[in-house]
Order: C-alpha cells, then sequence, then structure tokens
C-alpha cells in the first residue's frame, strides 16, 4: 500500500506545514504547493487512472481524506493568522488622538450683525418684516416727521453730521444743509408709515452716526435696531409683551424686564426697558452699577401726531415703536470693554465670535 | 435737580424707605441719578471748646491753641489730652466754643487734613471758619458757636446737617419738576398724598414811593418776552445769608453767596421761577428813575457779563436795558456793571419769563449754561410771576432788613391760557390694554393740579395747568395717568391681529446667502467706518470715474473722516495693517456695506450695497500635518467662484483687466467679474504702491462686487441634472500650447469638440519647462471624462471621440499632444 503510505506522509507533512506558516502568505504557498493545479495532492487525484484497480477504492478514498483534513486546516489556519494579520496592522496605525485633527478653517460672523441678525430673527417669529432705509437721510425723515422741535439739541451741529446737499434747496431748517447721516433708523418707521399696507410689523436694523469722539463706551457710527407696529387695537400692554419676550429670548429666559416711564419725542406714553442683571440676578453689583437693571432700550406708544404726519388717523389705529442699541446688546451679552474693537478689524478680536 | 429730601419733606411726606421711594421715581419717570448723604462731608469735624491759646513761638499772628474735642482728645503721643492745634484766625478766645476739623477731615474743595507742624510747630487739626465749611461766605475768622454748644459732637449732628439729596434726571418735557414745589406735587401724585405749600405774606411799607414812581418797564417784542415784573426793595443791608438759607441753597446745589443772591436762587430752587437782583442805584437815569427796556440785542453789541467775560452778541439775543446800554442778558446772565454788591442798598428785583429757544440758543452759542437758562429753555410758567416775585420780595425785606416798595410793575403783553382736554375713559383703558378704575384717574389728575369736571359719564372735562406745558393733548394726560397708576400693572400680551407673516425678502436671504458663503470660504465679517479720508481714491489709485462725487460732510470729526466712502477697500486695507503690525499675519476679512455716490441736482446720494473682501498671509499657520499655501491670485478667484457657485449665477467668466483698466491692482493679477455681459466686480491682487499706500504688507488680494448686480443675476436655484447611471470613462491629455493660449480659450475648444458624450474636462496640471515644453510655451494636462447617459461607452467610441478632440483644439490652438 505504498500509496496509501505516500498519502498519509503527505498529510502529515502538509499539516506540519500548515501550522509552521507564520503568515497568509506562507500559507497560501503550501496551498499552491499541496492543492493547487499541480499541487502534490492534486496531482494523485489527477493520477488515480494509473492506480491498479483493485487499489482505487482505498486510494480514492484516502485521497479524499487528506485533501478534507487539509483544506480545513488551510482554512482554520487562514482565519486566526488573518484575524492575528488584521489585528497587527490595527496596533500599527493607532495615532495619538490628541494630535489636531484636519480643521477647515470657517470664517466667522461680526459681533454687531450677529448680534442684529439674532434680534430680528426673534420678530421675524413674531411676524415682523425687515425693513431698511437710507443712511444719508434728510432731516424731515430723521427729526420732523418724529415730531422732534426744530431747535433740539439734537438737530445741532455738535450731535448730528451734515453733509453738502447738491440739490440747490435752500435749507429749510438748519444752516447749510438739510441732508444729514441719520441719527436713528426711526426714520424708516416714517418711510414705512408713508409707503406700506396697514397694519405695519417692522423692525429696521442699521448703522446710525453722531457726532461723538470714538472712546471705550462711544462711537460716531454704530447699530440700532428700530421696531414698528401700527394696527388697530394695540396697546401698550402689547409693547410690554413683545418687549419682555423679546429681552426673555435674547438674554435668557430667566431675566425680568422693567419699564421705567421716560419721555421720546415720537412716542407717548414712553418707557425706558430695564432687563436684569445677569451678574448679581438684581441684587446690585458693580456691573448693574449697584442697581440689579441694566437699561436696554427705548420704548412707547407711537405718538399720535407721528402718526397723523404719515397719513395714518390715530383715532382708528395704535401702534408701539421701540429702538435698541445693538453694540449695548452685544456688550452686555459678550461683556466687550471697548466699543473701539468692533470697528478696528482685528482679527484676534473678530475670530472670537 | 438736586433735590434735598429734608426740604421736600417740609411740603409732602417723603417715604422712610429710602431706596423704595428710588425705585418709584425711577419708575414713574424721574431717573434717580445719584444719592448723596449731605453731612458725609464733615467725618472728623467736631465741636469742641478752646482750652488753652499761647502766641506762637516763631510768629506774629498765629496762635498755638489746646481744642478739648471730648471723647475724641488725642494728643501726638496718644494720650487722651486736648488737640495742639496752630490756628491763625484771630476772632476767638479761650473757652470759646468752635468747629475743629481733625485728621482725617475731608473739607469742601477735597481739603483734606492732615497733621502738619506749621513753622516747627505741630498741628493736630484745624479751627474752622464758615467758608472752609462750604457753609457761606464769612472768613473773618472761625465759626464761634454759642456757649451751650456741646464739646466732641459730630458737627452734621449738631448742625442738624443729615440730609439726604438726590440728583434727579428731569426729562425735557417737565420743566416743572425743576422746582421743589413742582417735585412735591409729583411725589404727591406718585403717593397719592397730600401736599403743603409754603405761604408768604408779603408785607409793603406804604412810607415809600411806589414802584412805578421810581422805574417802568418796556418790552420792544413781546414774541421775546411773555411777562416782566419789577418790584423794588430799599434799605437792604448785604450780608451773609442766615443759615438756614445758606443749608438749602447749599442742599441744591449752589454756593451761598449772600443774602440778596441767595434769595433770589431759594425762589429759583423752590418755584423753579429765575429772578434777577439788579442794583437799582445802577439803573437809574438822568430823570431819577429806572427805565428797564427788554430788547433785542444789536448784532455786534458788546456786553460784559457778571463773570468779567465780554461777550458779543447777535439780534437773536434778548437783553434788559436802560436806555443807556444793556445791563442783564435776558434770562442768562446778569451784567457786571448792574450787579449786586456790598454797597448796593436797593435792590430792583426782575421775575420774568423768556422765550425758549432764543434763551437756549443764546446760553449754548455763548457756552453761559445756568440754572436760570436751564429753567428758561424748558419754559417758564408766566402765570404765577406776580406771586413768585411777592414771595422773593417777602424773604429778601426778611433776611436783609430791607423794606418793600408798595406796588409792583407788570408788563404781560401774552397770557399763556389754560388747556382744556378731555379724557376718554374706554379710550385710555383700551389703548392701555388695562381697567385703571374711574376714581383712580381724576384722582392722579387733580393731584396733577388739573381740574376734572366728571359728570360720570366716559368723558372727563379737564382743565391743565400752566405749569404744565407737555400738557397739550388727551394722550399727555394718558401718560400722565399711566405712569403714576403704574406701568408694572399692566399686563404683557402680544397683538392679537391675525393680518401679519413675518418673511424675509429676496435680497435679504440673498445677504444671508452671501454670509454662509463667505464664512464657509473661511472668511471673517469685518465692519469698517463708513466716513474716510477724502485721498483714499488717490491712495489706492483707485479710479471714481463715472460713479459719482463724494459725498462730503460739513461737520466731520477730523480730516481722516471728512467724506463718505467710495469704495470698502481702504477701511479693510488699514485692518490689513492694522493686523500685520499687531503680529497676525493671515488676515482673511470682508464687509458687506454701504458705498455713497452724490450727484450734482440731487438732494440724497446714490447709496450701493458693496461686498468686499481682502486676503493676506494664508489661510492658517503651518500644522503638523498641513502646509498653507500663501494667499494669491487663485484664493480671491477661488471664493468669487464659490460665491458664484451658491447663487447660482449663470455664465460665470472672468476678463482679465488691464493696468489702465484697474490701475489699483496689480496687472496681470487683475480680472472682471461677470456674469454673462453684466460686470459684477474685480477680482485681484492689489497693486503693490496701494498695499504700500496703507502701510501694509503685500501681496494683498482683494475683491469687490456689488450686491444689487449680483441679486440681479443670481438665480434662486441651478437645474436638476439626472444623475449617472451608466460609468463614466476617463481619459488624460495633456495639450502643449503658447503661453498666450489662455485656459478659457482651450476649455471652449475642448468642449466644442467633446460634444454631448463629454462630461467634464478638468484642468489639473500646469506644466512650463524650457527644456522639455519649449521656450514660451506651456504643458495643460486635463482629465477628461466621457459619458452616455443611456449607455456603458464603449472604448472605440471614447477613442474615436478623443482623436477628434485632439485634432480640433491642436487646430485651433496651435496646441500639440504631449507624449
Amino acid at each position: 500500500m505504498a500509496i496509501v503510505e505516500e498519502l498519509e506522509a503527505l498529510r502529515a507533512s502538509t499539516l506540519a506545514a500548515i501550522t509552521e506558516a507564520i503568515d497568509t502568505a506562507a500559507l497560501d504557498e503550501v496551498r499552491v504547493r499541496v492543492t493547487g493545479k499541480s499541487g502534490t495532492l492534486t496531482a494523485y487525484l489527477r493520477n488515480m487512472g494509473q492506480v491498479a484497480k483493485e487499489d482505487r477504492a482505498a486510494v480514492g478514498k484516502t485521497v479524499n481524506e487528506v485533501r478534507k483534513v487539509v483544506e480545513e486546516a488551510l482554512e482554520a489556519r487562514k482565519k486566526s493568522l488573518a484575524a492575528a494579520e488584521l489585528e497587527a496592522s490595527i496596533d500599527a496605525a493607532a495615532v495619538d488622538v490628541t494630535l489636531p485633527g484636519r480643521v477647515q478653517q470657517l470664517g466667522t460672523r461680526h459681533l454687531i450683525n450677529r448680534v442684529s441678525e439674532e434680534i430680528c430673527d426673534v420678530f421675524l417669529g413674531l411676524g415682523y418684516t425687515v425693513a431698511t432705509g437710507p443712511e444719508v437721510e434728510t432731516d424731515y425723515y430723521n427729526f420732523t416727521a418724529l415730531n422732534a422741535p426744530a431747535d433740539h439739541p439734537s438737530r445741532s451741529m455738535q450731535d448730528t453730521f451734515y453733509v453738502r446737499d447738491l440739490s440747490g434747496d435752500e435749507a429749510a431748517v438748519r444752516g447749510e444743509s438739510d441732508v444729514l447721516l441719520r441719527t436713528q433708523t426711526s426714520g424708516v418707521q416714517v418711510h414705512c408709515m408713508e409707503d406700506q399696507e396697514l397694519p405695519i410689523y417692522i423692525v429696521a436694523p442699521g448703522k446710525v452716526y453722531r457726532r461723538d469722539v470714538a472712546d471705550p463706551s462711544h462711537l460716531p457710527q454704530f447699530t440700532q435696531i428700530e421696531g414698528l407696529v401700527v394696527d388697530k387695537g394695540i396697546t401698550f400692554g402689547d409693547l410690554k409683551g413683545t418687549l419682555d419676550y423679546f429681552c426673555k429670548t435674547v438674554f435668557g429666559a430667566e431675566r425680568k424686564t422693567r419699564f421705567r416711564a421716560h419721555y421720546f419725542p415720537f412716542t407717548e406714553p414712553s418707557a425706558e426697558v430695564d432687563v436684569s442683571c445677569g451678574v448679581c440676578h438684581g441684587e446690585g453689583c458693580r456691573m448693574c452699577k449697584g442697581t440689579g437693571w441694566l437699561e436696554i432700550l427705548g420704548c412707547g406708544m407711537v405718538d399720535p401726531n407721528v402718526l397723523e404726519m404719515s397719513g395714518i388717523d390715530p383715532e382708528v389705529y395704535s401702534g408701539f415703536a421701540f429702538g435698541v442699541g445693538v453694540e449695548r446688546v452685544a456688550c452686555l451679552k459678550y461683556n466687550v470693554p471697548d466699543l473701539r474693537l468692533l470697528l478696528q478689524g482685528d482679527m484676534r478680536f473678530l475670530r472670537q465670535f | 435737580m438736586k433735590v434735598s429730601l429734608k426740604w421736600l419733606n417740609e411740603y409732602v411726606e417723603v417715604p422712610a424707605d429710602l431706596k423704595a421711594f428710588c425705585d418709584r421715581l425711577d419708575l414713574t419717570g424721574t431717573g434717580v441719578e445719584g444719592v448723596e448723604k449731605t453731612g458725609a462731608a464733615f467725618d472728623h469735624v467736631v465741636t469742641a471748646r478752646v482750652v488753652g491759646k499761647q502766641p506762637h513761638p516763631d510768629s506774629d499772628h498765629m496762635w498755638v491753641c489746646k481744642v478739648d474735642v471730648g471723647d475724641k482728645n488725642v494728643d501726638a503721643d496718644g494720650n487722651p489730652e486736648p488737640l495742639q492745634i496752630v490756628c491763625g484766625a484771630q476772632n476767638f478766645n479761650e473757652g470759646d466754643h468752635i468747629v475743629t476739623a481733625m485728621i482725617g477731615a475731608v473739607l469742601p474743595g477735597d481739603f483734606a487734613i492732615k497733621k502738619s507742624k506749621l513753622r516747627g510747630v505741630t498741628s493736630m487739626g484745624m479751627n474752622c471758619s464758615a467758608r472752609e465749611l462750604g457753609l457761606g461766605n464769612d472768613h473773618d475768622g472761625i465759626m464761634i458757636l454759642p456757649e451751650d454748644a456741646p464739646i466732641g459732637m459730630p458737627f452734621a449732628d449738631y448742625m442738624k446737617l443729615g440730609d439726604t439729596v438726590l440728583d434727579l434726571e428731569i426729562t425735557p418735557n417737565r420743566p416743572d419738576c425743576l422746582s421743589m414745589v413742582g417735585m412735591a406735587r409729583e411725589v404727591g401724585a406718585m403717593y397719592r398724598s397730600d401736599v403743603t405749600l409754603p405761604i408768604y405774606e408779603l408785607e409793603e411799607d406804604a412810607s415809600l414811593p411806589n414802584v412805578a414812581d421810581l422805574a417802568t418797564v418796556e418790552i420792544e417784542d413781546p414774541a421775546r418776552c411773555a411777562r416782566y415784573t419789577a418790584r423794588i426793595i430799599k434799605d437792604v443791608k448785604i450780608g451773609p445769608s442766615p443759615e438756614w438759607l445758606a443749608e438749602r441753597v447749599t442742599a441744591a446745589g449752589a454756593r451761598s453767596i449772600n443774602n440778596v443772591v441767595d434769595v433770589t436762587n431759594y425762589i429759583l430752587f423752590l418755584y423753579g421761577q429765575p429772578l434777577h437782583a439788579f442794583d437799582y442805584d445802577k439803573l437809574v437815569g438822568e430823570d431819577g428813575k429806572a427805565h428797564v427796556i427788554v430788547r433785542a440785542a444789536a448784532d455786534g453789541e458788546k456786553f460784559t457779563t457778571l463773570d468779567g467775560e465780554e461777550r458779543v452778541l447777535t439780534n437773536d439775543m434778548t437783553v434788559i436795558a436802560t436806555p443807556k446800554s444793556a445791563v442783564c442778558l435776558a434770562g442768562v446772565m446778569g451784567g457786571l456793571d448792574s450787579e449786586i454788591t456790598e454797597e448796593s442798598t436797593t435792590v430792583l428785583l426782575e421775575a420774568a419769563t423768556f422765550e425758549h429757544g432764543r434763551t437756549s440758543r443764546t446760553s449754548r452759542n455763548l457756552g453761559l449754561i445756568s440754572e436760570s437758562s436751564m429753567r428758561y429753555e424748558r419754559g417758564v410758567d408766566d402765570n404765577p410771576i406776580v406771586d413768585y416775585s411777592a414771595a422773593a420780595a417777602a424773604l429778601l425785606a426778611e433776611v436783609s432788613g430791607g423794606r418793600v416798595c408798595p406796588g409792583v410793575i407788570d408788563v404781560y403783553p401774552v397770557h399763556t391760557e389754560r388747556i382744556q382736554l378731555t379724557f376718554r375713559i374706554p379710550r385710555f383703558c383700551q389703548m392701555m390694554g388695562v381697567d385703571v378704575p374711574r376714581a383712580d384717574i381724576v384722582d392722579i389728575l387733580e393731584r396733577l393740579d388739573c381740574e376734572v369736571v366728571d359728570d360720570g359719564t366716559d368723558v372727563l372735562d379737564v382743565t391743565a395747568p400752566t405749569c404744565r406745558p407737555d400738557l397739550e393733548r388727551e394722550i399727555d394726560l394718558y401718560e400722565e395717568v399711566l405712569r403714576l397708576w403704574g406701568m408694572d400693572l399692566v399686563e404683557p400680551t402680544l397683538p392679537a391681529s391675525p393680518n401679519r407673516v413675518g418673511a424675509l425678502t429676496e435680497s435679504q436671504l440673498l445677504a444671508r446667502k452671501i454670509n454662509r458663503t463667505m464664512t464657509a470660504c473661511g472668511l471673517n465679517e469685518t465692519m469698517t467706518y463708513s466716513f474716510t479720508d477724502p485721498s483714499d481714491m488717490g491712495k489706492l489709485r483707485m479710479s471714481g470715474e463715472g460713479l459719482g462725487e463724494p459725498v462730503e460732510l460739513i461737520n466731520p470729526m477730523n480730516a481722516e473722516q471728512s467724506i463718505m466712502r467710495q469704495t470698502i477697500i481702504p477701511g479693510l486695507l488699514h485692518s490689513v495693517a492694522y493686523n500685520q503690525a499687531h503680529g497676525v499675519k493671515n488676515v482673511q476679512l470682508y464687509e458687506i456695506g454701504k458705498v455713497f455716490f452724490a450727484h450734482e441736482g440731487r438732494k440724497q446720494p446714490k447709496e450701493k450695497e458693496r461686498l468686499a473682501g481682502v486676503m493676506a498671509g494664508s489661510m492658517f499657520d503651518q500644522t503638523w500635518n498641513a502646509t498653507p499655501a500663501p494667499f494669491d491670485f487663485f484664493d480671491g478667484k477661488g471664493v468669487v467662484e464659490s460665491l458664484a457657485r451658491e447663487l447660482a449665477l449663470p455664465k460665470m467668466r472672468f476678463k482679465a483687466l488691464s493696468a489702465e483698466e484697474a490701475p489699483h491692482l496689480q496687472p496681470g493679477r487683475a480680472a472682471a467679474v461677470m456674469s454673462g455681459g453684466t460686470t459684477l466686480g474685480w477680482v485681484g491682487e492689489l497693486h503693490p504702491l496701494a498695499v504700500d499706500a496703507y502701510e501694509a504688507t503685500a501681496p494683498v488680494v482683494a475683491f469687490e462686487l456689488d450686491v444689487e448686480a449680483l441679486a440681479k443675476a443670481a438665480r434662486p436655484a441651478r437645474d436638476y441634472v439626472d444623475v449617472p447611471e451608466f460609468p463614466p470613462v476617463s481619459v488624460d491629455v495633456a495639450f502643449v500650447v503658447d503661453n498666450e493660449v489662455t485656459n478659457e480659450r482651450l476649455v471652449q475648444c475642448i468642449t466644442s469638440a467633446g460634444g454631448k458624450l463629454l462630461a467634464d474636462a478638468r484642468l489639473f496640471d500646469v506644466y512650463r519647462d524650457d527644456k522639455r515644453v519649449g521656450v514660451g510655451k506651456k504643458s495643460m494636462a486635463y482629465a477628461l471624462t466621457y459619458r452616455a447617459p443611456d449607455r456603458t461607452l464603449k472604448s472605440e467610441e471614447v477613442e474615436k471621440v478623443q482623436a477628434k478632440l485632439i485634432k480640433k483644439v491642436c487646430g485651433a490652438t496651435g496646441a500639440e499632444v504631449r507624449g
């Protein structure tokens, strides 16, 4: 039974080779040598015809047995080698996860525009639209139509920037020109009342200009958001509810508001709105100068004169208006110590927001 | 407005809880700007008694005193012995009761008392005069207290000076609150408590000539002066004020000067009625009478105010004058020549009202803002003037020993009438969104001195007092009732109207899209000044031709900010320079903002919204696994291309700009940004000379686009294209062309030759090498992608198209295919 013995020997040597294969490549060599097309075991199968008839059954059985055992051993060894190799490659691929990631550098929005957009979004949610107007305004829209007396100090050359009027018109109100850099976005109110269908629910964000020397708490150019509602049946309660909602959304639901009676020429009754101090929660601290409150905005019911000047019947319609200083809100939210930082374009400042 | 609570309390009950009172004032519209406890200034100032007085060994006019300050006695060694004080006053004797400022005291004028040596003798404090204590003008010697004065008592307690003075912000519509009486009325209405006002009985001396025999008054222009009254007080003895008077005017923020001036100030603070006291004898003319004329100043008229300054007047100003000369700048300041002096004996007392606008302009133009001008500027009630003048005369007689001449001259050409108003209770409640009880409404209005007729209907008839010029319309009364009843009691609601929709307009949505794209491209939004330097366009080498004139400010803050900007770039360049100067090399900034162009014949300029960006350095600093490329033209162009993609701008083109077309850009690195035939703006590297002019370091890549043009060109979305179903075939090809042949030209040829099957041509390499490619040549390598929408392409098909493409491109551009 030489063949059968040969086969047994082949089995033993192959199994030994499989066990000894150190990686999948070596294992594959064994596979090719034994069970490949011209492998040693395959040769037996191929040469079956030359085996003596009486031995064929026994040889065939043995060949098949050996093949089965070898293939199983190959498979098992392959699995274990593959697992080991994967593990090794994973180990090798480990990185220091504290190394910095590959960051796509995103740009940033300017603090003031970010806050301004945030405020507008609050009012969009309340059903307002966003209105805009020119930055170079006429005296009429900036002052007269807002009930400001002709000799009001805010109209003086000390407080308001006037620009050269190229129309050739005689200045009606003050000195050389009736054209100015708007000192408030309130003029947009007037344009809206003249041009829009009622009811009106608008906010008007934008740049405004006043003749202040730039210092930590003043800028000659800053940002305001004016709000205006004109509708039937608008109440002072509606003004309170709206601004209360605004303050809580922008500053936090736990903050309180209070309305202090005040005076503005274009609203009556008028009020200033304070929000409770976020640092001391009303106890009084340095931030709020001991009062527990921070002044946020001015507001009031639209003065009937203002409605009338814009052709709206104050007996039928009422409304409220408010003006928010965006810089003020931004500084309170982010503790910016010096307003001049806002116009410097310092990357180290801009990239913080 | 400074309000002494001790004084106020005489007319109306002031709540004991100071914080609650201040809060209530704040909420009802009188802002509390400061709370000052007076008497605090007298810390370490005590009553004392002189127990020893020896001549100073080294001085012929100073004394070395031993001063007993009771339980506060301490000598230089810390023993409880009377204080040794060196004193220069001559008006005291041993045993006198005096006032002593001990070490640590800070007297008015920030005068700190320290341990000192005077000609070699240690002094442990100072014996005080009334003036040193801020209590009067008397500085002839130290203050001598009565013999029964205790020793060692805090001086503030002794004088009952303990007072709280509130500094109140009075809004410009409330002239009435610039007086103690007005504040008492306000507090009475706040707390619905009763107010008791002071009463002054004037006794005229019938033995004296009538005022009319001593003086005349003429108002030339009633538009300038609605009422002018004069009284005359004779035999006045000018001297220090009694303590109560000095205390009052001091608490109100004035300095005690003498009895006459203090009375005029007292009445001003009490009633809000400015007064002026003239030295009558200096007004008297040749006929023995004083002729007072209220007239316009002549343009150029010169007048010396009592501060000794000569002022040049204008016709807009009003003066009080004798036929000879002006004696007072009406409502603002008296004249030096008619001022009350120590020698004055007869006082002509003016009580008048002057038009507010002129007074305001006069005081502002001359920089003379006084307690009087401030009140005239806001409006002084003409009705009670005679009563206030009588009160002043009565008080003057009382404190100066003077006698009041019978009668008053009262020229009163313009009367302010009381205004009749209605108050519709239901409308008020509807508009405020709260039901205020009728009784409260009536009570509040009455406490404000309104006359209210309540006949039980919905409408009240209200007559406003003339001291309240702000109560002109029904809405003005609503405000009063709401603020005094309590804004805090109104329930917050939201408008009930269903007729509104909150939405952004297309241009606002576009602006948000631009912002998102810019930040996604790594640019940081900034904001720069809208005003700029007139030399900017020149410095930038930018041509402003055809755009319009600059908008000039008439009153700029400074020359560098005297016109409105015509481009955003200078502001951004300043920021680049600022960052570079502060060690920040990588700068990526953008701004959206207006630029301004004026046109002859137009009132307002054209305002155009621009988007501008600058990039200097690189996107980030070298990291362990990435090396950034320094910014160049293509970074700016890339940003614009990303924007074009996000805004779906059709037919984008970049057209090279020549040095003449764009002098502010570096030639060869400058392009116009076009969508079809419309120019949207430009992109390029700023000219090195322009960058240098702003003290920044080149290269600076920049772009500026017109937002309106972007909005016009933008499409809401790109069209849908089927997602490919069949696989593509990719072939690379490199064309060697002359340097002048542009990518645009090659792509045009490739695209037109490639036909429908060519899906994409991506430039992946540009290569120059004199030896391998040839002098003046470049190799442009494209990855071409072929695809059919309905089948997998066969390789023969692709080869055929590719061969045709190569032939056409080479034919059209003179290219050769690189092997």
